[in-house]
């Protein structure tokens, strides 16, 4: 048999990852003077931040009532004090520099006058801070690949990256990418490789974000022995699409946006009803009402539908309110657009009722990171929604996008550090890279067995059903055993149809096979191991929070079994816990 | 409900017409068919009435009924009026008007169509 | 609620490092009528061709990497509502990789070669620029643009001239409104073919953000014979 074709390369910085994460660490990376590679799983614009509708919390000033003390405290009130403080901190005091980066660029945030810009709220928010700019997450994303091509930074389109290398120490010393539009390994040697893979939402039957996010960066790191955590929280959009299927879950952000709340914290948002014409929302949180966090407004909403108060189509009404379609319609006309070719245009004219429901759209967890955006495992840094602890249990609305900025920055920083420092035989550990390439391919030459489009499907099922927005020890317990089923009987045997390596779907779906089985069972057995409700976690049999529980569950992966660990939150007068674990390896 | 216009619904691009495509096609027959038509008069003309085409006009007794046909009056005066105002259009798009590539089409296609009937309800008597 | 719909779709299958040629074949989907064109391929991948490639990631109309032609016409299969009969192939004038999906790596080197990033005659100062509420709208509508292409592959005068394609004569546009651009925008669209458009318009009918490229080349038309500056308007 041939050996697989590796086709080695060097870099000092190799980011996986063509979202804005990815990008600003290109950007950070490349000016502190490190050679950049950037790998996209598809074609570059093809990432999650292509797709939000680009809503950047910040303070501007521009509020005199506002201070990065009442953002910073949002944040842990939204994250029910799990956040990790210092990375909660940073987030609220970096937030506007990066905007103005992104200015920079050539954004053109929306303004009330020459240099005021324009302010709005969103859910859970106490202050209006919120800056947009009428292109979105499209205009983001785009002035940023323009700042790609200005310095020249090389991006691989169709690369996946399928792992990483470490040496004998269990240092990264460099990435095993897939280049799925020749179906050709690439081994890039580098001196710091930056995890930007996004989140998970693919784990999901009814999802939000891009066919591509399958936790790949945060499975590769769980494997590389990187801790992860708040692996069990993941945020729900309260309301997406109902229909049509392709549209089936794409955010419609929040109650909101939908009503004066957009405005002022204390109007109404959008009222929510069931198939009864009932406010159920009241019952969950009377005070904010629809004006309340994500995660209260998607467990309401996914009650009701459970308990068969939804309508025909799976979803309950939003009642939105006439008065801010022209102020919608002229700050997210894209939005409108959607409205009108999903559903109509008295929906698109905020007039009549909008059919609505959860969807799985945000990784709150993810890999372990201190305010440097290093983890436990040298070598490896990790940024965006691949990286946990700055949202804690339950994102704001409006945060992802500094978050994303802030963090990214960071980590292309950090990276260009630990390539300067490091110079070690990269290419040495072709050896590895050839191993792993081979493993991977073994789904090819199989002729019997199961298509990876349908383990799939039962993946997203078992999660949307038992470790989503509804959870119960019983469940879980049996999803856990599920996975293990799925893995050692059902994994061996995946095929693939097409006998081209070229875009072969399916091959790159088996790869992904295995990022979900590792990120799901490690949700799984960390929701198993919090006996309470905070924030985007929910169990029927602990529905309440329990205050001994205001802290973190570490998963580690050791000698191939799952190690959940409580940990206390970090805050802000502690050490980074980071700096104790650098260099200890599984 | 409000009177603001909404952003299009482009879900059935590939079902509608092609307005660019189909102006362009016209524009290009138009365009030929008045050359054609410029060579073929010349032509015509100097046949019937130059003495050195005496002989060939006399074995084409046809030609003064060719050019009494009223379709070949309606096409001609069509193509003549499409070429000119569709490129009129192009020209005050460049200038600065705004005109909406739908309306300009059938605004233009509808008055050359007229002139083009005109020609044949002139040969009609009406 | 939406009905059950039967749908033919023909699709064009080609493999450049094994296949001769193209060639299309044909699979009947039980859809509903509320269905979208990527839907129809999912479905055929999911349960009649395993092998068939195909690109797409956001399905919300916004990354813009599905686009393929729909019986001749270039439009995103996420955004275009499914037929009875649909023959669905790559974007054309791109080289295809495989089945409906195309090497992007000539429109990324279009891009970068425009530079469209803002050229300063000094340096950021930091904070907000001074720009117009109503600019910094127009500037962001002009830059909601997908890149999809599907401008590039409608256009006539792309197809029989040296030109590069509406969507980069709208970047270029974009950049020659921004206040703190100070590049010479008008040439880059005259060296990159902007004098070939034909004014036909179909690249605004196609667009599926809304936008018209005719109409940013109009405009810098107008600057070209009449002098003037972008900025000013």
């Amino acid at each position: 048999m041939s050996r697989t074709e590796v086709f080695p390369e060097h870099t000092d910085v190799l980011i996986a990852g063509s979202g804005a994460a990815g990008m600003r660490a290109a950007i950070a990376a490349h000016d502190a003077g490190a050679k950049v590679v950037l790998l996209a799983k598809g074609p570059r614009r093809a990432n999650h931040t292509r797709m939000s509708g680009g809503r950047y919390n910040a303070v501007s000033g521009l509020n005199p009532g506002d201070t990065t003390d009442a953002f910073y405290q949002d944040t842990l009130d939204s994250g029910a004090g799990i956040n990790n403080y210092r990375l909660a901190r940073i987030l609220a005091d970096e937030a506007m520099d990066r905007a103005y980066d992104l200015e920079s660029y050539g954004l053109a945030w929306d303004r009330t006058d020459i240099r005021k810009y324009y302010m709005s709220m969103t859910g859970g928010g106490t202050f209006v801070r919120t800056l947009g700019s009428v292109d979105e997450g499209i205009g983001i994303t785009e002035v940023m690949l323009h700042q790609l091509h200005k310095r020249g930074i090389r991006i691989c389109d169709f690369h996946m990256l399928a792992d990483v290398v470490q040496d004998d120490d269990g240092r990264v010393v460099g990435g095993l990418a897939l280049d799925l539009s020749k179906g050709a390994w690439r081994y890039f040697s580098a001196g710091a490789v930056v995890i930007a893979t996004g989140g998970t939402s693919q784990l999901y039957e009814t999802s939000s974000g891009p066919a591509i996010n399958t936790g790949d960066g945060i499975a590769i790191a769980l494997r590389a022995g990187a801790e992860l955590v708040d692996i069990e929280f993941m945020q729900f959009i309260p309301i997406s699409f109902v229909y049509p299927p392709s549209a089936r879950g794409y955010t419609l952000t929040e109650p909101a946006h939908y009503g004066m709340r957009h405005f002022d914290p204390k109007a109404e948002a959008a009222h929510l009803v069931n198939n009864k014409g009932e406010r159920f929302v009241l019952k969950h949180d009377p005070v904010r009402r629809e004006g309340s966090t994500r995660d209260v407004l998607a467990r309401a909403i996914m009650l009701e539908i459970l308990e068969g108060r939804g309508t025909p189509e799976g979803g309950v009404l939003m009642l939105p309110d006439s008065k801010v379609f022209e102020s919608f319609l002229k700050e997210r006309p894209i939005y409108v657009k959607r409205l009108l070719e999903n559903y109509g245009e008295g929906q698109a004219r905020l007039e009549a009722p909008i059919q609505v429901m959860p969807s799985a759209l945000y990784t709150l967890g993810g890999v372990r990171i201190d305010p440097s955006c290093r983890c436990n495992v040298p070598g490896l840094i990790v940024g965006g929604e691949a990286a946990g602890g700055v949202h804690g249990a339950n994102r704001l609305g409006g945060s992802s996008m500094p978050d994303i900025q802030v963090f990214g920055r960071r980590a292309g920083i950090a990276a260009a550090e630990d390539a300067k420092e490091y110079a070690g035989a990269g290419a040495a550990q072709l050896e590895k890279a050839h191993a792993r390439a081979a493993q991977l391919e073994a789904c090819i030459g199989r002729s019997d067995g199961v298509r990876p489009p349908d383990v799939k499907k039962r993946i997203q099922k078992l999660m949307w059903d038992h470790v989503g927005l509804v959870r119960n020890g019983e469940k879980l317990t049996e999803t856990l055993a599920a996975f293990r089923n799925l893995r050692e009987h059902v994994l061996p045997t995946v095929k693939v149809t097409s006998k081209s390596r070229v875009l072969n779907r399916e091959w790159m779906e088996a790869l992904e096979l295995e990022n979900l089985l590792d990120i799901g069972e490690a949700m799984a057995a960390s929701s198993l191991q919090r006996p309470e409700t905070r924030g985007a976690h929910y169990r029927t049999d602990f529905p309440e929070t329990d205050p001994n529980w205001t802290a973190n569950l570490i998963v580690r992966r050791h000698a191939g079994a799952l190690n959940v660990e409580k940990k206390a939150v970090v805050m802000l007068d502690q050490a980074s816990p980071q700096r104790e674990n650098v260099g200890a390896i599984a | 409900m409000s009177k603001t216009a909404l952003p299009r619904n482009t879900t059935r691009q590939a079902e509608a017409m092609l307005y660019g495509e189909a102006a362009r096609k016209l524009h290009r027959v138009s365009g030929a068919v008045i050359i054609l038509f410029v060579l073929v008069h010349v032509i015509v003309q100097a046949v019937r009435h130059a003495p050195i085409f005496a002989t060939a006009n006399a074995a084409a007794p046809w030609l003064q009924a060719l050019q009494e046909q009223n379709w070949v009056h309606a096409i001609l005066f069509f193509c003549i009026a499409f070429h000119t105002f569709y490129g009129l259009k192009l020209l005050a798009g460049e200038l600065g008007f705004r005109l909406h590539y739908k309306t300009a089409f059938w605004a233009v296609v509808i008055v050359s169509a007229l002139i083009g009937l005109r020609e044949v309800l002139r040969y009609a008597g009406i | 609620m939406p009905s059950d719909i039967k749908l033919r779709a023909k699709i064009r299958r080609y493999d450049p490092s094994v296949d001769a040629e193209p060639h299309y074949e044909t699979y009947e989907v039980a859809g509903k009528d509320n269905w979208r064109v990527l839907d129809v391929i999912r479905s055929v991948y999911e349960h009649q061709a395993g092998d068939l490639a195909y690109q797409f990631a956001c399905r919300a109309g916004r990354c813009g990497t599905c686009a393929v032609k729909v019986n001749g016409v270039p439009v995103l299969a996420c955004q275009e509502r499914c037929k009875p009969e649909m023959r669905i192939e790559p974007l054309t004038p791109f080289p295809v990789l495989r089945d409906l999906v195309v090497d992007r790596t000539e429109v990324e080197a279009r891009y970068e070669k425009h530079a469209l990033t803002p050229q300063r005659a000094t340096e950021y100062a930091g904070g907000p620029e001074a720009i117009e509420p109503k600019l910094a709208e127009e500037l962001c509508h002009m830059d909601s643009c997908l890149a999809c292409m599907v401008c590039v592959s409608g256009c006539p005068a792309v197809a029989e001239r040296a030109f590069d394609g509406p969507a980069f004569m709208l970047k270029l546009r974009h950049m020659a409104k921004h206040p703190v651009d100070t590049g010479n925008r008008l040439e880059q669209a005259i060296d990159a073919g902007m004098l070939e458009c034909f004014g036909c318009d179909l690249c605004t009918q196609l667009c599926p953000a809304d936008l018209s490229p005719a109409q940013a080349i109009r405009e810098f038309r107008r600057e070209m014979i009449f002098g003037g500056s972008a900025k000013h308007e």
